[in-house]
């Protein structure tokens, strides 16, 4: 990781976008949720949008791989480019979605697997792997996560650090080109929230493309190479988190992190 | 007279589990139908799930077997029975498997998109498999039930014990006593079910327990 400004905003410069979203706008009944986001994220590096709740983050972290439906919008990921416009082929969508792994904020394991079958299930139905081979996979994942003797079990003898740990996994069982991230702590206590943050900090350091939308403010000045903060459907304000969180140009921004600090 | 009533328990046993699984083939299209994105499609199934459950499984067997035919050919009794009962446990069952599948998080829909499953993956692997646990005790209940109901075909002659018990009633001195040997089979025969119902529900809670 970059230990100066200049260096920091030269790497960002230089690498090609690996997440580029623009004109993102999506409408529930009369009321706008998303208003025209644009939001481009360097390859390699880690996006954190942060802002008050009802500000539309999640929504446009899930239009990202079309989770949700925007109205209109250009979304890129990797090298996979959809224009809502346009219409979504079934083939775009599914090559959209393999390129973009993403964790819940309630995990959403599947229930009536094991743990292992969890991460092995994906990669045989989705990239045709075989068993063994997406099994040699998912054991050197769990290794990863800090999980090696947690295969057998199913997730509900896990506690929720470990599964979202375990849905970590899941999802970079399939080699996505980025991780998208929704509030993956916000369900549990922050000693195990720690954990968590604590391997996809590992991830950031080993140079995978993250978007997380966060509540957590150390994670976002500490991991994140941007800030993005998001209020009433709209990006008010983005830039690198020294600069974001420390001196906001935007009354709403401060506003916020001011609140958030004062809890 | 034993001999003559255990003669018809397997034509009980052959309605009930017919009539099972011709509801169950016609509940899962009424399933799907009832969460179907255009109205008109769950419009449609609506009505006929409430047409099915609606009428008195005996007023349906009387129309089936005394109201339909196809030129000369009218259906046989057992037929008749069959169909009726059938279409009744498709308009319960239909509902049953919908509870199911709302029954699944919604979060699961969501993980499997996210993780590019097909759609048939999805309902294959996912959903079937979940909302089948959550629907076994239910499915199960009916499943009793049904055994029970399917006496209601001895009113158009078809031989199962209930037929025959009357008969030995009628032929025998032995009164109300040929009932209670009957209820007894009957007994016999659900009691196993339910308790291999709880059983497994028991186990596959612990299993999908969220």
């Amino acid at each position: 990781m970059p230990s100066d400004d200049a260096d920091l905003v030269h790497t960002v410069a230089a690498e090609p976008a690996a997440v580029r979203v623009s004109g993102l706008s999506k409408t529930f009944g009369a009321h706008q949720v998303l208003k025209s986001v644009s939001l481009d994220v360097p390859k390699g590096s880690v996006t954190a949008i942060i802002g008050p709740s009802g500000a539309g983050k999640s929504t446009a972290l899930r239009c990202m791989n079309l989770l949700e439906r925007p109205d209109s919008g250009v979304i890129q990921i990797g090298s996979h480019i959809i224009d809502i416009d346009h219409g979504v082929s079934t083939r775009n969508l599914a090559a959209l979605r393999r390129s973009a792994g993403m964790v819940f904020q309630n995990f959403n394991l599947f229930p009536h697997m094991t743990v292992l079958r969890n991460i092995t299930l994906p990669q045989q139905r989705v990239l045709g792997r075989s068993r063994d081979e997406a099994e040699a996979i998912a054991h050197q994942l769990l290794a990863r996560m800090g999980l090696p003797d947690k295969g057998s079990q199913y997730p509900n003898k896990c506690s929720g650090g470990q599964q979202q740990r375990v849905a970590i996994a899941r999802a970079l069982a399939l080699g996505p080109e980025v991780m998208l991230f929704d509030e993956p702590t916000s369900a549990l206590d922050p000693e195990v929230g720690a954990e968590v943050l604590e391997v996809m900090k590992e991830l950031a350091s080993e140079g995978m493309t993250m978007v997380v939308v966060t509540h957590e403010m150390g994670f976002a000045a500490r991991v994140s190479d941007q800030v993005v903060v998001m209020a009433d459907g709209g990006v008010i304000e983005k830039g690198a988190p020294q600069d974001v969180l420390h001196h906001p140009e935007h009354e709403r921004t401060a506003r916020f992190l001011h609140a958030v600090l004062e809890r | 007279m034993i001999r003559t009533i255990l003669a018809g328990l397997p034509l009980t046993l052959l309605i009930t589990a017919t009539a099972m699984a011709l509801g169950t083939l016609l509940a899962v299209p009424l399933t799907l139908g009832l969460r179907a994105g255009a109205p008109p499609v769950r419009w449609v199934c609506r009505v006929v799930v409430d047409l099915f459950r609606g009428v008195p499984q005996l007023v349906w067997l009387f129309i089936i077997y005394y109201g339909v035919s196809a030129g000369d050919a009218r259906p046989t009794a057992l037929g008749a029975g069959v169909a009726a009962l059938g279409l009744v446990a498709s308009g319960y069952l239909a509902e049953i498997f919908r509870g199911a599948l709302k029954g699944v998080a919604a979060g699961q829909w969501e993980a499997a998109a996210a993780l590019g499953f097909s759609p048939a993956t999805t309902w294959a692997r996912i959903l079937t498999p979940q909302a089948a646990r959550v629907a076994l005790p239910a499915y199960t209940n009916y499943a009793i039930a049904l055994l029970k109901d399917s006496a209601i075909v001895s009113t158009i002659g078809v031989a199962e014990m209930v037929f025959r018990t009357g008969q030995v009633a009628r032929t025998s001195d032995m009164g109300v006593f040929v009932y209670v040997f009957t209820a007894v089979i009957y007994i016999a025969l659900s009691a196993p079910l339910g308790m291999l119902s709880r059983r497994s529900d028991i186990k596959l809670r612990e299993a999908v327990a969220r």
